[in-house]
């Protein structure tokens, strides 16, 4: 109901300062809050009980959307709602604004970041699949140095990524994108926008024919959290993206998924969703791109 | 405990609080500014503590109070200064609410969606209300408001 | 002023008022429980059971005595003998049951996740739930036993001690009072089983939902010597509540005082029982000498209450193959949890479900037994359509199922079977009292063109697309009359109102139930504005307080439209006739009530209309200058009248449901919800139509959405709402609510009671027109809920099957 006692709180005005309070706690009992619409829940059920919160919203730094000869790079502490308005995160990078325009509600758009979503890498969230999509690279600082680590490194399992104690994600880099690229998200919950039952990620590049020459597909909803889907990419690649192409491609998706049957559904209804949503989203990234 | 300066409703509060109070307790209790409204435990789901932070709502129940420091909040006690909002005029016209548990949040949310939402709409007005949960209205009167606030401009 | 508003008070019945609660609530000014402050109030945490079953092997409470701030900590064993058992007369109703003992918190053993165990009162709230996670019980676990059928099976652990088995509740509604008559009932029923030319015979299902109003619950308790206990609890019934106080307390009668809030957020039923925590927060507030406040979490809430409808029943219908209904066999399963709730025990829901079965149909003849039984969950508690929601879904179904067996439209099987005449006595010997069905019925067909819409189907159905439409309908409770109410409450059913006219001639009202939300001092107020020609923003309300109201048994049953609003009026019929009385004597005319019109705050002569005096010159006079009064007539201006309905009373609705649905996904989309209802004559028609909504919406996220789930231990897992899905506005449809209303013959002013028992017929109407949509694929559903991911896989049956 309530937050155990909690010792200390302090907001930091940069990284620099964010680490150096971090390292100065004891770093296994504070934790940075980024937006709080994961980590507050945890904090008020006690399931997390910090003696120290190392507060980022000052850390200026590392919010902001920043666009330069077609790479993009997204600060950690940019929240879900400045995403979703950003027009300029179109055709290759529209699975962003996809999935950040449809988490929770508008009241935890407002306050929800990027970061913290990646980071906390619940099993059924629809940024980390998006981010996993689009292959970005999470850029990551601390005080012994900075590291890059690829998407498909970062998330390691529900609730699990390769940050380490100590260490912040400052922003979220996507290399150029080929032209003609177009990605998309979509999930399905029970109620409207609720936590992703499934949720479903495409990004293609076509060349001048149609033809595919790069795609990534990634699922979350299932029991190891976001993930690609290696049976779509390979039956996608350098295929012709006709719709017969999409659907089979998403069906392979779904025989080769290890799904799990919940009160939310049962495992046959997400290879299912994984069947028509997929067919749905592969067929809007694939309209993007030809755009 | 910690010393915490926060502006709500245009006033300039100087208090001090445990680090671990929620922003919703302290509108409420130390504030005694009790419009605000507590519907869910730690979930953030129901969005009866939706409140203006820096214009944007956002849940209290979310927050803690030291978070606020520095910044400018707004209660459904100060969305209106003298006259009532048409956006409060028209929850009254079209009988909007019935129990009243769920309106401050709805109220709060709906203002500044509609700031950015001129012109919504039903479909957007519903989607905009996810984050409200209203057992008693069935929403109908809800949307209904919402839509008839939007024509006169919120 | 608002232009809605007019000064023509004869217009004040009918109109579409604002209402008076409004401008409070959207300012932010409205005081809930939450909201009441005491000096030197306390706060209590309740420690609750973390096991579905156990003995209390013991209760280590000296970690949380010693946290600075605890005030004090009690344990079951340690308050128990200060006080009577929560089994008292005043909370058993009138119905041969098991009826176990139990005490305000735990004492021996616990019997379901969430039983309070303990409590803890502190000077800060924060500290209260540390407190309580320091509080350390050590069980013993017992074997869990959770569902009702295995619960009523030989040899299954019997959960109460004192009980000689699980069966809480077990009886026939139909034969008469003997088990001879009963008998030979049953087999006349049988016999038109065997001979009917169809039937239809299924096990339905309706899983563990209910209502969870977005205010949970709340007490605050504050005892002085002068004064004794004043109890502020959101209940639905002060007056009740009141006398287990006395009762369990001990108590003297003078010296408890229960109030409502003024403003509470919904309840739906959950706030109707009478509760353990109210005796606990009192206990502790006359130990302590200080104010002490519970508000209830969500988690608690949905542990300890909002569960409902659970229940199996094997229901079969007799028809013959021109689409009579000839008779209904159901035997019902209720699972009640552990059945501890004041009042309720869990399965007076099921009961007035088992006498409201047969529905607005004629049968022949009916067999219809329940049998509740005692499980490690918690305790049903009254939800909002109390005892119909699950015996409305099987029958709706099954008569769809038997439409389709006779090759007949569903919506004409009941057309044909609605009982045409009222009133009416149904198989259960429910009584009807009035109202016109057909009529209602028709007025619902004509909103949608069937045979248009059966074109489209079958022409969408070439394109791949799946269109359905379903029916349904519900006779529900207006009220409780005290004949029904009695046993089955131990509580009267009258309505009560207290009318005192102000010497400036406004009114002050006072009745003695607790609304929460209904808009009762809108509506109040134009109920009395309407008979007395004034204004209704001259009328002020108060409700929910014992010191101050009229005996009133709660809000409940939609008793304020059947019996509230009528005890007003005929309270303010009493106030005319002595206005008038006076009047006359001073005008030195002899005439009677009907030779006045009260009209635009005026008493005016209707013969001779020089002769008028304003209503607030009348009031003055009567109640400030009691001389030269008529023979026998006193002065003062107030009066208390009771309301009674003789014989149970019904308001009636329609519900048809159209939709779209794709097979390959098992999704829906609703694409109309049309209504007919028969609400009697409406106060404020923005009211109603708010009723209607709420109702709708309720019954489809219970039908769809809403799960109280358990695993095999008895750990309940739906407790906050990430896991216990609620409709959103994004999930639910605009609602089309039409009227074909039949004034009621029996209430002063024409109303009926509405909105409580509405949600039932919804899961019925959606789910009859899910299986007509996809009756190639020869789908049949007979379980709730009914999700995409259900419905899909019943698809992928059939085209196996």
């Amino acid at each position: 109901m309530f937050p155990a006692r909690i010792r200390e709180y302090h907001r930091p005005s940069s990284i620099a300062e964010a680490l150096s309070v971090i390292a100065r706690e004891n770093v296994g009992e504070a934790i940075f809050l980024a937006g709080g619409q994961s980590a507050m829940q945890a904090i008020k059920s006690r399931m997390l009980q910090p003696d120290c919160i190392v507060d980022l919203q000052a850390v200026d730094e590392i919010r902001g959307i920043r666009q330069a000869d077609g790479a993009l790079e997204i600060g950690a502490m940019t929240r879900y709602v400045d995403i979703a308005e950003n027009g300029a995160l179109d055709g290759p990078f529209a699975a962003l604004r996809d999935a950040a325009s449809r988490v929770g509600d508008r009241q935890v758009r407002n306050r929800g970041t990027i970061g913290g979503s990646m980071c906390w890498n619940y099993v059924a969230s629809c940024m980390p699949t998006a981010v996993l999509g689009l292959g970005g690279v999470c850029h990551l600082v601390s005080l012994k140095g900075e590291r890059s680590v690829p998407a498909d490194d970062f998330f390691q399992g529900p609730l699990t990524t390769a940050r380490e104690d100590g260490e912040l994600l400052s922003a979220i880099r996507f290399a150029a994108p080929a032209k003609r690229s177009g990605s998309a998200y979509r999930k399905w919950g029970l109620v409207t926008d609720s936590l992703p039952v499934v949720g479903v990620c495409v990004n293609v590049s076509l060349d001048g024919g149609g033809r595919c020459t790069a795609v990534r597909v990634s699922l979350t909803g299932l029991p190891d959290g976001a993930q690609r889907s290696t049976s779509a990419e390979e039956a996608l690649l350098n295929s012709n993206c006709e719709p017969e192409v999409l659907r089979s491609a998403m069906n392979a998706a779904a025989d080769n998924v290890d799904a799990q049957s919940d009160d939310s559904a049962s495992a046959d209804y997400r290879r299912q969703l994984i069947r028509t949503l997929g067919a749905e989203v592969a067929q809007l990234a694939v309209d993007r791109a030809k755009h | 405990m910690k010393t915490i300066t926060v502006t709500v409703n245009g006033v300039a509060y100087e208090e001090t609080v445990p680090e671990r109070m929620l922003l919703v307790d302290f509108l409420r209790e130390q504030l005694v500014l009790t419009g605000t409204h507590v519907g869910c435990t730690y979930e953030g789901v129901c969005g009866a503590c939706t409140i203006h932070l820096d214009g944007e709502a956002v849940k209290s129940c979310l927050m803690l109070a030291v978070q606020a420091d520095g910044h400018s909040i707004t209660t459904i006690e100060g969305l209106a200064a003298d006259e009532l909002t048409p956006l409060q005029q028209a929850f009254i016209d079209n009988h909007g609410l019935q129990c009243g548990f769920c309106t401050a949040g709805v109220l709060m949310n709906m203002s500044e969606f509609l700031e950015k939402n001129p012109n919504p709409s039903d479909d957007d007005i519903r989607h905009g209300l996810i984050g409200n949960l209203c057992r008693c209205t069935g929403y109908v009167h809800i949307v209904k408001a919402v839509r008839a606030a939007a024509a006169v401009g919120q | 002023m608002n232009e809605n508003l007019t000064k023509d008070s004869t217009k004040w019945f009918g109109a579409r008022m604002p209402r008076k609660e409004d401008r409070r609530l959207v300012t932010g000014k409205g005081k809930y429980i939450a909201d009441f402050v005491l000096p030197g109030m306390l706060h209590a945490v309740f420690v609750r059971s973390e096991v579905a079953h156990a003995r209390i092997r013991g209760i280590d409470t000296s970690e949380a005595m010693a946290m600075p701030g605890v005030v004090a900590v009690y344990t079951g064993e340690s308050i128990k003998s200060q006080m009577k058992s929560m089994t008292q007369k005043v909370l058993i109703p009138n119905l041969p049951a098991q009826y176990p003992e139990y005490w305000a918190l735990a004492a021996g053993t616990v019997k379901y996740h969430g039983e309070p165990v303990a409590l803890v009162v502190a000077r800060d709230k924060y500290v209260a739930v540390d407190a309580a996670e320091a509080v350390a019980v050590d069980y013993e676990e017992l074997p869990v036993v959770l569902d009702a059928e295995a619960a009523l099976k030989p040899g299954a652990t019997v959960i109460h001690d004192d009980a000689t088995s699980n069966e809480i509740f077990a009886m026939t509604f139909t034969g008469g009072g003997t088990v001879e008559e009963q008998n030979e009932n049953d087999a006349e029923v049988e016999k038109i089983f065997r001979e009917a030319d169809v039937v239809v015979s299924e096990r339905f299902k309706v899983h563990r939902t209910g209502v969870t109003p977005l205010e949970p619950r709340g007490v605050l308790c504050d005892w002085s010597e002068a004064d004794g206990l004043t109890a502020w609890i959101t209940t639905q019934r002060p007056h009740i509540d009141r006398l287990a106080l006395i009762d369990i307390l001990d108590i003297p009668p003078e010296k408890v005082r229960v109030v409502t809030p003024r403003d509470m957020g919904g309840a739906f039923g959950i706030k109707a029982p009478f509760y353990r925590e109210n005796v606990v927060i009192a206990h502790a507030a006359r130990e302590l000498g200080r104010p002490v406040r519970w508000i209830e979490s969500r988690y608690e809430c949905q542990m300890n209450v909002g569960q409902e409808r659970d229940q199996v029943n094997y229901m079969e219908v007799a028809a013959n193959k021109d689409g009579e209904l000839l008779a209904v066999r159901n035997r019902g399963i209720a699972n009640v949890g552990v059945g501890l709730v004041g009042v309720y025990w869990g399965f007076v829901m099921p009961f007035l479900g088992a006498i409201e079965l047969p529905n607005a149909y004629t049968w022949r003849k009916g067999d219809v037994k329940l049998r509740c039984a005692v499980t490690n969950k918690t305790s049903n508690t009254p939800s909002r359509a109390f005892g119909n929601y699950p015996t409305r879904f099987a029958l709706e179904r099954a008569i769809d199922m038997a439409a389709r067996k006779i090759g007949m439209e569903p919506a004409e099987v009941r057309r044909k079977n609605i009982i045409p005449e009222l009133p009416y006595t149904s198989v259960t010997n429910d009584f009807y009292d009035s109202g016109d069905f057909i009529k209602v019925w028709d007025n619902l067909m004509a909103q949608i063109d069937l045979a248009e819409f059966r074109k489209e189907q079958v022409a969408a159905r070439k394109e791949g697309r799946y269109l359905g439409i379903g029916f349904s309908c519900g006779v529900e409770l207006s009220g409780v009359a005290s004949e029904l109410m009695v046993p089955m409450e131990n509580q009267p059913g009258y309505g009560s109102a207290t009318v005192r006219v102000e010497p400036r001639g406004a009114l002050l009202i006072f009745c003695g139930d607790a609304p929460s939300g209904q808009g009762h001092e809108t509506t109040t107020a134009q109920a009395a504005a309407s008979v007395l020609g004034i204004d209704p923003g001259d009328v002020v309300t108060t409700t929910g307080d014992t010191g101050t109201t009229p005996f009133g048994s709660g809000s409940i049953g939609a008793r304020y439209g059947a019996v509230g609003v009528s005890a007003v009026a005929k309270a303010c019929e009493q106030i005319k006739a002595k206005m008038v009385r006076v009047l006359a004597h001073d005008m030195e005319i002899k005439a009677e009530t009907k030779d006045f019109e009260f009209k635009n705050g005026e008493i005016v002569y209707l013969h001779d209309s020089t002769k008028r005096k304003a209503f607030k010159d009348v009031a003055e006079r009567i109640i400030m200058s009691p001389i030269n009064l008529p023979e026998g007539e006193d002065g003062g201006l107030e009066t208390t009248a009771f309301f009674e309905s003789d014989k149970p009373m019904i308001c009636f609705n329609a519900d048809c449901c159209i939709l779209e649905v794709k097979p390959e996904t098992g999704e829906w989309k609703i694409k109309r919800w049309v209504t007919s209802e028969d609400v009697g004559n409406v106060i404020n028609p923005m009211v109603v139509d708010g009723q209607m909504h709420g109702a709708i919406v309720h019954g489809l996220s219970n039908a769809i959405f809403e799960e109280y789930v358990y695993d095999e231990q008895g750990q309940q897992l739906s407790a906050d709402f990430e896991h216990y899905k609620i409709a959103t506005a994004a999930d639910v449809p605009d609602f089309e609510i039409t009227y074909a209303s039949t004034p009621c013959p029996h209430t002063p002013l024409g109303t009926r009671g509405i909105g409580e028992g509405r949600p039932a017929s919804v899961s019925g109407a959606l789910t009859n027109a899910l299986c007509d949509a996809l009756e190639p694929f020869g789908v049949e559903i007979t379980e709730l809920p009914i999700r995409p991911s259900r419905l899909w896989k019943k698809v992928q049956e059939a085209k196996v099957g």
